[in-house]
């Protein structure tokens, strides 16, 4: 019984022995609040922010950019993997390009998009479609390769046409890669979002962590940072888990929650 | 004759390779001129190769680059060597493995940059807080996939060896090591892709040398063709990292040793 | 005498490789006549998968030509369904949407689709796994859900590629009683391949019986079948004649051992 409990509690292990260190360290050393805070100060700032309004507004703008940019990396890479997927010599003949442009997807282009598009929405979304573009593409491309061929002589033979065999056959056989591309997508441009809004934005969570450096206020930082994996988690785990759970989990394609 | 046939096709190939870039670049300078686009926002492409010539002649690309490539060489160097000892004492223990598995997937959600302004008022605009950047983006899916890898070693394997009178120390030179080298090779190549970005965007802000500084200093002066040079150096240096050194160690390691599921 | 069904004439066969162009067949001809099961042995390599994918339409003869009901086979069509030794029924798919499946592209009305499905489902025993996912059942059920998915669209011929050949033993057996007893009861043109000399004088109104590869044609055998089917398993062994057709295409096939 006890040791079911310990096994249950488990996982809070880490982060509870971190808060200890943390803790026994500030109290011993007492070092500059500037540069590590108290626990107190991290969770008195968290309250501030979320209470003053600042945090409801920062969220609001990084999320809309994220889904925007997400959204759209989403339909086009699933549109361009499918045209790739289903013809040959577009994919190979676009090869070099996928290759090359993945190479320097995301926060490379910052420096020469922001004298496109300025500082602000349309940069951020930029650098999220970028990211999720390429990921969607290829997962979408392999999805699309590695449905057995069977499956589609089968259709075939109960006398489906090229429509008929996309639609039942092509599509619901590469979602698992799709999905997985798209899960990776999100946390990929998350990342890149955060990159974008510390120059590229005015507002967001990047702005927000990239301020405390400038008023040198670890505590923001700190509780930022904590906020950011929390969405990230929240985001997969509430979003996208619920999705494959009802399609390639309940069809027998993968292992209920599995890692990336 | 046959051989001669062969070395045809092999540099017709290379050539099908160029031919979407020569197709691209053609695009590029045609919207360029067709639009009178400014040089403020895009230059045309002989401008982009005079920008390299100079560049490589003055020895400045080298210098950025050279800097950046040391960067990722000793981040994955420290990375590799703290992190995989670190999977295997996390991956052999059922507890740790439990205790560790949903903190390292947090972790993976915070991005090394969200952790760029702590760095930077800890170790100021040094190459240190790039350096930290980086190993914090490595190492979390170097550890990750060494745990998984050594997760994934049937257990009968370990039985048969133990069976056979085997020492501990065997076990993990023996059935461990091999097992799961696959995937720490994997999760490396994945941390160096990650890595690499991160480093590009901690330069960026950090101004201390390597391709980002260089980028993000030539946005200073508007000076698109630096930044050109720069975008495509860094490609080209991932591209050659990541296919000429890591993937070959991959696909050998994946051939030797069979795919660990997928 | 019934009409020729399927015509398979001067058919060859090459498959290109890396190493040039390798010949999967020697020189075919058969016919199959409407409402007979054929059943084609082999050992394994000798292209027997090879014809039955070109009869189905998914490759085109290198030479020779393939006619069903006298037009030539141009590529797959709902007049030949296609049993396959993988799983091929769509994981994706309810049993009873997968069995569905031939009929909703054929656009027939729900309520005659449903009639159907249902009959299916009681002539191969899937009663109470309706609405379940491929996945979900084991190796046999699937291979019946595959059977029945093929039959519900009521093709003309049914071609299958050693269907049962991934089951376990015991329910071959039951399988290969049911898949008889459709036989009888529809009277669809059935070409039926195998490498289990038993499964074929088994099923087989006729018995084929093809070389190594490049495999040809060698002998062809009529399986006598007294009273209605006829194929279950208890009257089969006990029967002589059936025990000396299947020596007799045993002596045929061990001489073709690879």
């Amino acid at each position: 019984m006890m040791g079911r409990i310990a096994w249950k509690l488990l996982p809070a292990a880490p982060a509870l022995a971190i808060l200890f260190a943390w803790w026994v360290y500030w109290t011993i050393v007492q070092p500059p609040p500037s540069v590590i805070p108290s626990i107190l100060d991290v969770v008195r700032t968290g309250a501030e922010l979320a209470f003053g309004g600042r945090l409801a507004g920062d969220i609001v703008a990084s999320m809309g950019r994220l889904l925007g940019g997400v959204a759209f990396g989403m339909v086009t890479g699933m549109i361009a993997g499918f045209i790739a997927g289903l013809w040959r010599p577009v994919a190979d003949f676009f090869n070099p390009l996928v290759v090359f442009f993945n190479a320097i997807s995301g926060i490379v282009w910052l420096p020469l998009v922001i004298g496109w598009l300025g500082v602000g929405n349309a940069l951020a979304t930029f650098l999220i479609w970028n990211t999720v573009f390429f990921i969607v593409f290829q997962n979408t491309v392999l999805g699309i390769q590695l449905v057995p061929e069977v499956l589609e002589q089968g259709v075939r033979s109960l006398g489906g046409g090229r429509w008929e065999t996309i639609r039942s056959v092509t599509l619901p056989g590469a979602l698992p890669y799709i999905l997985s591309g798209v899960r990776s997508g999100l946390g990929f441009g998350w990342r890149a979002l955060i990159a974008a809004e510390l120059v590229g934005a005015t507002t967001g969570l990047g702005q927000l962590i990239f301020s405390g450096s400038e008023y040198h206020r670890a505590d923001i930082i700190i509780f930022g940072a904590l906020l950011i994996g929390a969405i990230a988690m929240l985001m997969d785990r509430w979003l996208l888990a619920p999705i494959e759970r009802r399609t390639v989990v309940r069809w027998g394609l993968v292992a209920a929650s599995r890692g990336r | 004759m046959r051989n001669g046939c062969d070395a045809m096709t092999r540099h017709l190939r290379d050539l099908r390779v160029l031919l979407p870039f020569a197709v691209l670049i053609a695009i590029w300078w045609g919207l360029k001129d067709g639009f009178g686009i400014s040089d403020k926002l895009l230059v045309a492409p002989p401008l982009v190769w005079s920008a390299f010539g100079t560049l490589i002649t003055r020895g400045i690309l080298a210098e950025y680059a050279s800097t950046s490539l040391s960067m990722i060489g000793i981040a994955t160097l420290i990375s590799f060597v703290v992190g995989v000892p670190l999977g295997f004492a996390v991956g052999t223990n059922r507890y740790a493995a439990r205790a560790l598995e949903g903190f390292l997937r947090y972790l993976q959600g915070i991005s090394g940059i969200a952790w760029l302004p702590l760095a930077i008022l800890w170790f100021g605009f040094t190459h240190t807080t790039t350096l930290a950047i980086v190993i914090y983006t490595l190492i979390v899916p170097i550890i990750f996939n060494t745990m998984t890898g050594v997760r994934a070693i049937p257990e009968n394997y370990v039985l048969a060896l133990r069976s056979l009178g085997a020492s501990r120390l065997r076990i993990v030179t023996d059935v461990y090591f091999p097992g799961a080298l696959p995937s720490i090779v994997v999760g490396t190549r994945l941390g160096m892709g990650y890595g690499w970005r991160a480093l590009i965007a901690s330069e960026m802000l950090v101004r201390q040398g390597g391709l980002g500084d260089l980028i993000f200093g030539a946005r200073t002066f508007s000076q698109i063709d630096r930044i050109m040079v720069g975008m495509i150096a860094i490609g080209t240096l991932y591209i050659v990292v990541d296919r000429l050194l890591v993937q070959p160690v991959e696909s050998m390691t994946l051939a030797r040793w069979g795919v660990l599921r997928k | 005498m019934s009409a020729d069904k399927i015509v398979v004439s001067g058919f060859r066969h090459f498959f290109q490789s890396d190493s040039g162009r390798v010949q999967a067949t020697g020189e075919i001809d058969v016919t199959i006549r409407e409402g007979e099961v054929v059943t084609l042995v082999g050992p394994s390599g000798c292209g027997k998968t090879t014809l039955l994918k070109a009869i189905a339409g998914f490759i085109t003869p290198s030479e020779g030509q393939i006619l069903c009901d006298g037009k030539p086979v141009r590529g797959p069509g709902r007049e030949r369904g296609v049993v396959f030794q993988e799983l091929a029924i769509l994981p994706w798919r309810t049993v009873r949407k997968n069995i569905a499946h031939g009929l909703e592209i054929a656009r027939v009305p729900k309520a005659e689709r449903d009639r159907t499905v249902e009959r299916l489902i009681g002539l191969m025993s899937l009663n109470g796994f309706e609405d379940r996912y491929p996945h979900e059942l084991s190796g046999g059920m699937r291979q019946r859900v595959a059977v029945a998915r093929t039959w519900a669209a009521d093709p003309d011929v049914i071609l299958m590629d050693e269907p049962f050949a991934a089951v376990d033993a015991m329910t071959r057996l039951t399988l290969q009683e049911e898949l008889g007893r459709l036989c009888a009861t529809t009277h669809k043109t059935v070409f039926f391949i195998t490498h289990s000399v038993e499964e074929a004088v088994f099923l087989g109104d006729r018995v084929l019986v093809m070389t190594k590869r490049p495999g040809t044609i060698k002998a062809t055998l009529d399986v006598p079948r007294h009273g209605k089917g006829g194929r279950d398993w208890d009257s089969f062994t006990g029967d002589p004649e059936m025990r000396a057709i299947s020596e007799q295409v045993m002596h045929l096939v061990h001489a073709e051992r690879v």
